[in-house]
């Protein structure tokens, strides 16, 4: 009898084969990306999504063409972050059309296709019931579709806000097996640490991603009045947990209220609080990521044709 | 998944997907030396895992379209909002109309269709009588009793079938 390698094909329908094509129509996309950058954490709560938004405003402010992934099917973010929560989507055959927020940052979420606050993610399914054994894949799909069918057109970076979770980094690397490097971000909570620090390993020892650095948020809280600094979480150590995992500890950045401002009322905080402490940190993030592709040996090998 | 035909050892073809029954879709195979043919019943979630994955039975013969998966399976009851496709000016997101592009897609989007979501219809007395219902558990009161009459087949509902209904939803 003959065995599973012994058969030609799978009786006509080529479902490798149709992966593959989406695979390729992928690859096809983003040609014309120079670098892509997840933004991550395993960690909920630790803005990921705000830096995110932030550091796309950087990357702009510093003259490069920027789009953000909103890779968090079930809970975006972005798109109320960047002000685009009321674009229409628009596709053709090329692709679907980008939202694009005021500082010319191009967007694409999940919220783009929810018609109010209160739409959850529902897929389409005779029964909800265990619905695990295949939402999963659908919110890869989703995510693969994000990345392939939206035109982009020419972009410097590309951001992937990617939702806590230490399985969301080896599913995008999955879909993307380019992916240029990784930006993680935490709080120094003891707590954040303990589950960022199994982020890290995935990322470094289980997928060999470039880290390009660790980011601590709301590092302090300086006082708007007397410009006095009081820790917020003293139990943590960023420092420690970079030195450990020998990876760079990028600037930090400080809690501001005026952050949370900006991100509710979809405002480019940087704009408008250039001089202050965090917008200057997220700049300066924003500046690192630029050595990092100017310097690392990855960026140069891609670089060339 | 391969399939052989074990009388003549012989790979056997992809023929149809037959119309699916209550998500559950149905492959039928073929062997090209003797014919013999047989159906492959795929469970609703076996159905839904390939349609998760957004391909075809039998080979794609088109291109899929932009954020097909997306726009064909996000839940209208989830809040999926409308897409303009600026060739046609036409908004589409639902998928029925999403049903003559893919054709795989549209096989299994009937699969999924729900049954008649219209519901039973209240009658004055009874939608009377559920006014006295306290407000706070009015609207699922509702719902169970609309439940208790579409699982017993009533299309109407009466002061009859609430009275039926008490004894299950303990009004």
């Amino acid at each position: 009898m003959k065995t599973y390698k012994d058969l030609p094909s799978d009786g006509g329908s080529n479902i490798v084969g149709q992966v593959t094509q989406q695979v390729y129509r992928l690859q096809k996309r983003l040609a014309s990306v120079r670098y892509t950058v997840a933004i991550m954490s395993g960690k909920g709560g630790v803005g990921k999504s705000l830096l995110t938004a932030n550091l796309a405003a950087a990357l702009r402010l510093r003259g490069y063409d920027v789009g953000i992934v909103d890779a968090d099917i079930n809970g975006p973010s972005i798109a109320k972050m960047t002000g685009v929560r009321s674009a229409q989507i628009n596709y053709d055959a090329a692709g679907v059309k980008p939202a694009v927020s005021p500082s010319g940052v191009k967007v694409m979420s999940m919220d783009l296709f929810l018609k109010n606050d209160e739409s959850p993610v529902l897929w389409e399914a005779q029964t909800q019931k265990d619905a695990f054994t295949w939402r999963g894949t659908m919110e890869v799909t989703a995510l693969r579709e994000f990345l392939s069918d939206t035109e982009w057109g020419a972009l410097d970076y590309l951001l992937i806000d990617l939702p806590p979770g230490s399985d969301r980094l080896p599913n995008l690397v999955d879909l993307l097996p380019t992916l240029g490097g990784a930006i993680v971000v935490t709080i120094p909570s003891g707590v954040s640490q303990l589950v960022v620090k199994k982020s890290l390993t995935m990322a470094k020892a289980a997928l060999n991603i470039p880290v390009i650095g660790i980011v601590e948020n709301m590092s302090a809280y300086i006082c708007a009045s007397c410009g006095k600094t009081e820790g917020l979480f003293p139990t943590g150590n960023t420092e420690e947990t970079a030195h450990q995992f020998n990876i760079p500890l990028l600037p930090r950045i400080p809690f501001d209220p005026r952050l949370s401002i900006a991100a509710d009322g979809g405002e480019n905080f940087l704009e408008h609080n250039a001089e202050t402490p965090a917008a200057k940190a997220i700049i300066e993030v924003g500046n690192k990521i630029e050595t990092f592709f100017q310097y690392s040996i990855a960026s140069v090998a891609r670089s060339d044709p | 998944m391969k399939f052989l035909c074990l009388e003549c050892n012989t790979a056997m073809q992809f023929k149809e997907a037959a119309k699916p029954e209550q998500g559950s879709l149905t492959a039928i195979f073929e062997c090209p030396d003797c014919f013999a043919e047989f159906a492959m019943h795929m469970n609703p979630w076996e159905t839904q895992m390939l349609k998760s994955l957004n391909v075809q039975l039998g080979g794609k013969s088109e291109a899929a379209q932009p954020m097909q998966m997306v726009r064909s399976f996000l839940s209208e009851q989830g809040g999926a909002t409308a897409a303009t496709d600026q060739n046609t000016q036409t908004t589409t997101m639902t998928p029925e109309s999403e049903g003559g592009k893919c054709p795989f897609t549209s096989v299994v989007a009937d699969a999924f269709q729900e049954p008649d979501s219209s519901g039973p219809v209240w009658t004055p007395e009874a939608l009377a009588r559920l006014e006295r219902v306290p407000s706070f558990v009015r609207p699922m009161a509702k719902t169970s009793i609309e439940e208790f009459a579409r699982e017993n087949g009533h299309t109407e509902i009466t002061t009859d079938v609430m009275d039926s209904a008490r004894g299950s939803i303990g009004m």
